[in-house]
């Protein structure tokens, strides 16, 4: 390698994920009436994910931007290309998995830090933490089912927080809640990214992705049209 | 954390959670854990041993034998089909092995049948039937029955995501299946050339077998329940077996 040359971001990472020609197609449902027709929602995408850094994943609606975050969760497996997996875990920051109504915050917390991938003594000692930055201290007892969209919302948003994957995946940065939650929350997903864990992120944002990604793919009718440094792709991409 | 780690934290949390969720839905809650199958026999009782007139020799406790386990059996199953297809917004959330839904739906609903099982033995001892060591033998019996529910439901499961119709035909299959199984007669008692075929009913075996050693205080056929076990092995076999090689694509399928 040449030593004159300033290190790239991802010099002397490893790679903890990589698409090759990665495509996804869904059937619909055959009836009688109907055969059922092929739908291809990723047809071509390759990249590679290197630990600590932020990759952003950008592109329309409808270009296949879900699909391939599921792909990459181990959600769905590609029905063609390959994925290669290096990385001890990874989860989507979902929210509210697996709520129940009928049991408590805590018990409702647990169990989605659980389903989430946490370990469950974990997720125990984490409990107080997500309480806490729910906000949620005086109610974490009652049913789930008294609370308010708003508190359901932040508890979700917080067990998800608290998690803590190899490689973590982010659709859309979006905080929620009160004004005053949204803020908290959106600060400190950002936080969460610019530390040196490994995320994917994805979003129609732009000044977000400019802020917080290092490297940039540029999703396009299921084809990954570009993979590069931010400024780079988003030129392209705004052309 | 293993793979294996994670399934046994999310299978022990989340059959608590719906068990809780379930006690919780109503006043009586757990209460109706008992009470249902009660009141389910009380049914029964009045129209076959009442206004048809047909009495076994102590037609409660037979009854309550069949319809304990008859209820075990066809909630796990017909809850089992819909296992998957019920948790569609989780399975697009996070990846969770498949078999673990039937596998939640199967601990729940033992859990519950245990809890009926007891009221039923407490019941035969006030009735006076004398609690020998033979009713040990309920414990392999019911095992071999266990594994027999887990492993349909582990098929009714795996397929009926792929063919929803199935579901249709699974609950008017148990249906069919609840007549044939000889909860409320005897099928021995029954005058046709078909008493071969409804004992070779898994279903009936097992009825059969815990009567015998619970009522009449003998031992099992183990002949026949060997062949119930075999059969659990080859569907529960197959079933996981489905699941796993598709484990993928039911995130896929548009529900």
């Amino acid at each position: 390698m040449n030593r004159g040359m300033p290190r790239s971001p991802t010099e002397g990472r490893r790679p903890l994920l990589s698409l090759a020609s990665a495509g996804v197609c869904y059937r619909r449902r055959r009836t009688l009436r109907s055969a059922g027709a092929l739908h291809w929602a990723l047809s071509d995408v390759s990249f590679e994910v290197m630990s600590g850094e932020t990759v952003g994943i950008l592109g329309r609606n409808g270009s296949g931007k879900t699909t391939l975050l599921k792909v990459l969760a181990g959600i769905i497996e590609p029905d063609r290309g390959k994925i290669e997996r290096n990385h001890s875990s990874i989860s989507m920051l979902s929210l509210q998995v697996g709520f129940l109504p009928q049991l408590s915050g805590r018990e409702n917390a647990l169990l989605s830090s659980v389903l989430l991938g946490e370990d469950r003594m974990a997720a125990k000692r984490n409990l107080e933490a997500i309480v806490r930055f729910a906000g949620l201290e005086d109610c974490i007892d009652d049913p789930l089912a008294t609370y308010s969209s708003g508190m359901r919302a932040r508890l979700g948003f917080s067990v998800a927080y608290h998690t803590t994957p190899e490689l973590l995946l982010i659709d859309e940065v979006l905080g929620v809640g009160d004004q005053e939650f949204r803020q908290k929350s959106t600060a400190a997903i950002k936080e969460l990214i610019k530390s040196d864990r490994t995320v994917v992120l994805v979003s129609h944002n732009l000044p977000t992705i400019r802020e917080l990604c290092d490297r940039v793919v540029w999703i396009e009718d299921g084809q990954s049209r570009m993979v590069g440094p931010t400024e780079e792709v988003i030129e392209a991409y705004l052309k | 954390m293993t793979p294996s780690r994670r399934t046994k934290d999310i299978l022990l949390y989340k059959t608590y959670a719906e068990l809780k969720a379930e006690a919780q839905r109503n006043f009586l809650g757990f209460l109706w854990w008992v009470i249902e199958p009660i009141l389910f026999m009380l049914v029964f009782y009045f129209v076959f041993g009442k206004l048809l007139g047909r009495r076994p020799e102590a037609f409660i406790p037979f009854l309550l034998v069949g319809l304990v386990v008859w209820l075990w059996g066809q909630a796990t199953i017909a809850q089992g089909a819909a296992a998957i297809t019920a948790n569609r917004g989780l399975l697009n959330q996070a990846f969770v092995p498949k078999a673990l839904f039937p596998t939640v739906v199967f601990l729940k609903n033992t859990f519950k049948f245990l809890f009926a099982l007891l009221m039923l033995l407490i019941f035969l001892v006030a009735y006076g039937f004398e609690a020998s060591p033979i009713w040990l033998e309920a414990i392999p019996v019911l095992a071999i029955g266990g594994l027999f529910i887990l492993g349909s439901a582990y098929l009714a499961a795996a397929l009926t995501p792929f063919f929803p119709d199935l579901q249709v035909l699974i609950d008017n299959g148990l249906r069919v299946l609840f007549f044939m199984s000889g909860i409320f007669y005897e099928i021995d008692t029954l005058n046709t050339g078909y008493t071969a075929v409804l004992q070779a009913n898994p279903a009936a075996v097992l009825i059969d077998s815990l009567r015998t050693v619970l009522l009449a205080g003998e031992h099992a056929d183990w002949w026949r329940l060997s062949g119930v076990l075999a059969g659990a092995l080859c569907i529960g076999g197959a079933g996981y077996a489905i699941m796993r090689v598709n484990e993928s694509r039911y995130a896929k399928i548009a529900y």
